[in-house]
């Protein structure tokens, strides 16, 4: 999948062997993009934590919308800020007051199978590769141009 | 001091400021750009600023970069350390370059040779190419020894000092600028239009740019010397050829030396280690924006505009008083300070108290590197600060230890995952006071240490231990005579009680050779 160019389709729905009820606190769905285990290692920035405001897991929002009993779906756009890394995705459930109250997510517990592979851009430009070159190429001959120009001044001098 | 007299000159030359006689300033006017003096001191701290803006740009971006590029905390502490370590052999290697072309020529040289690789940043792709620029843009660091070298050219005894501290102290004000400027070109960018992972990019063109700059700046309107740029090598290229050997082998096992570059190595080391990674550090514990994450990442550096001068006023203040032991005594105390509060710095959870903590961490840690300066100068006299001959080697290892203690640190304490970065910013506090012990090791015969006073035996006036480094031929040729006169300067060093019982014994100036 490369980000900024490839969609991605999201379904999400409440489990429906729950008890009838269970969703009468949900006012807001939140869905994001996570990073898988894989991609956290030795990056303690995306790490996992408990307690939900320090989690670093989810970084990117999908979409946030009221919630709707029934199935939901959603066709999205990698967005262009998206690091090359292995993903899943994840639904929070809100209450009033921006709580989360529920998750689901479409990987297993442990966050192994059914991930996502994304490919970022490289924010490179062809542009900016030459201006690189030229600017490099004409510091160093410009020293030499100052070289040269010192050379004949003190050759000069001696005559 | 005495003004320039022109009776053996044909052609009187007229300097801004009052001069020596080998028209060196006797003076330091801080706003005034008058050639050549003051004009090679702006030049001198702007090109050493834009280095260390270079330099640091990437931490401050980092968030950005390590998504961009993939990097893992091994990489970037990588990358970091690379960062440092060229300079430790370029640092040596400026002291001899400046003497064979003269500082304008080297520093300028410098620069734009690793101009390049502040653009090719723009460009990285990879943990490896990203490593490879930072350790190259790393390089310019070594600006530092060209700056000093060009201060003792311009200025005398009394004030070079003073210019050598500022010029370090506003260079190294660079750390802190770039951590601010970074973010906010990097905003501008983004906003414009540009993508967060192109405008980090176009971001690195502007520190590229500015180094080009100053380095122009330095060809076209700086100069070596007061009386015009570098001929010297007509002039002593003998006598510097058969003089090295024995200049580096005085430096090298002069223990004072080594403890100095160890000591050093943990307050600018520090200095450097901290440059690159607290603004991840309050970014990620704080859950900052990036620019305030900047902001507060600059200040640590931006004290350097008073807290380095400061250290060195502080060291002669101290010697007036107390001579070189309270030069030592002053060290000790400021520097330790500075590893205690970076010990509390690691251990505060809140970010007020963090940025408090850290700003009087700041203030210490960078005093600590002026004081430094204030003793390096009177370890070997066959080490340059006020005559123009010699190499500086004392000075290149002292500077050059500064950058191992930057790379040490960061590998030990910043590399990897192993300790999250406030143990590791507690275990370098620790480290900063453990490795300033070794400060009471340094013992002067004729002015004592920390702990002893000057030694009552053979070896007890300054005359003695600094012409004990010139070989009884070499004293016969004359070669020691530049030594007599320091060692004559330099018993001021013995602190305000001794010292008038030894002006009565000083009646006349002694002639300049």
């Amino acid at each position: 999948l490369r980000a900024g160019e490839d969609k991605i389709t999201v379904r999400w729905g409440l489990n429906q062997s729950l008890p009838a009820g269970t969703d009468s606190a949900y006012k807001t769905i939140k869905v994001q993009l996570c990073y898988a285990p894989i991609s956290q290692v030795d990056r303690a920035w995306r790490k996992t934590e408990d307690h939900l405001s320090k989690d670093k897991t989810c970084q990117f929002k999908i979409v946030k919308r009221p919630y709707t009993t029934g199935n939901q779906t959603l066709e999205w756009t990698i967005e262009r800020d998206v690091p090359t890394a292995t993903y899943f995705v994840r639904a929070y459930a809100l209450d009033a007051n921006d709580h989360e109250v529920a998750y689901g997510q479409n990987t297993d517990a442990k966050k192994t199978t059914n991930l996502l592979e994304i490919q970022a851009i490289s924010g490179r430009h062809v542009s900016l590769d030459i201006a690189s070159v030229c600017f490099s190429v004409f510091s160093i001959i410009s020293l030499m141009g100052f070289f040269f120009v010192e050379k004949r001044k003190g050759r000069k001098a001696q005559q | 001091m005495e003004i320039s007299s022109t009776i053996t000159e044909t052609e009187p030359q007229k300097f801004a400021l009052p001069v020596d006689s080998e028209h060196k300033a006797t003076e330091f006017h801080l706003f005034s750009a008058a050639a050549p003096h003051m004009r090679a001191f702006h030049l001198s701290w702007i090109s050493f600023f834009s280095c260390f803006v270079s330099t640091f740009a990437a931490p401050p971006l980092l968030p950005i970069i390590r998504d961009n590029l993939n990097l893992t905390a091994t990489d970037i502490g990588n990358a970091g350390v690379a960062s440092v370590s060229g300079a430790v052999f370029a640092r040596i290697a400026m002291g001899t370059a400046c003497d064979l072309f003269g500082p304008r020529l080297a520093s300028a040289s410098l620069i734009l040779l690793t101009a390049p690789a502040v653009y090719f940043t723009s460009i990285a792709s990879s943990p490896i190419s990203f490593l490879l620029v930072r350790f190259f843009t790393g390089f310019s660091l070594a600006t530092f020894v060209s700056a000093q070298f060009w201060m003792s050219s311009m200025f005398s005894g009394p004030v070079v000092g003073t210019a050598n501290g500022v010029a370090a102290g506003w260079g190294n004000l660079g750390g802190g600028a770039t951590q601010l400027i970074m973010p906010l070109v990097f905003s501008l960018i983004r906003d414009i239009g540009a993508v967060k992972f192109t405008a980090w990019r176009i971001a690195f063109f502007i520190p590229a740019l500015f180094q080009t700059l100053t380095a122009f700046a330095i060809l076209i309107f700086g100069q070596d010397l007061p009386d015009g740029n570098y001929q010297r090598l007509q002039n002593s290229g003998n006598k510097q050829k058969d003089k090295f050997s024995r200049v580096f082998y005085h430096g090298i096992t002069n223990y004072r030396g080594w403890i100095l570059a160890l000591t050093y190595g943990y307050c600018f080391g520090v200095e450097l280690t901290v440059d690159n990674i607290i603004a991840e550090y309050f970014y990620d514990r704080f859950n900052l924006k990036l620019h305030t994450a900047g902001i507060i990442a600059a200040s640590f550096g931006l004290a350097n505009l008073v807290s380095r001068p400061a250290g060195g006023v502080l060291s002669d203040m101290m010697a007036k008083r107390f001579g070189m032991r309270g030069r030592l005594w002053a060290l000790w105390a400021v520097q330790t300070l500075g590893g205690v509060f970076c010990i509390i710095l690691g251990q505060v959870g809140s970010l007020t108290a963090s940025i408090v903590v850290m700003i009087v961490f700041s203030v210490f840690v960078q005093a600590a590197c002026g004081l430094t300066f204030g003793v390096v100068p009177f370890v070997s006299r066959s080490m340059d600060y006020i005559c123009l001959r010699s190499l500086g080697v004392i000075s290149g290892m002292t500077g050059g230890g500064g950058n191992v203690g930057a790379v040490l640190t960061q590998l030990i304490f910043f590399k990897g995952s192993k300790y999250s970065k406030e143990t590791g910013i507690t275990l370098m506090g620790i480290m900063i006071v453990c490795c300033t012990l070794p400060i009471f090791l340094i013992y002067f015969p004729q002015w004592g240490g920390m702990f002893c006073g000057p030694s009552l035996e053979k070896i007890a006036t300054e005359e003695d231990y600094y012409l004990s480094e010139w070989s009884s031929k070499e004293q016969g040729k004359g070669l020691h005579q530049a030594s007599l006169k320091f060692a004559d300067n330099s018993r001021s060093e013995r602190g305000r009680r001794v010292h008038s019982q030894t002006l009565s014994s000083n009646a006349t100036p002694s002639a300049n050779v």
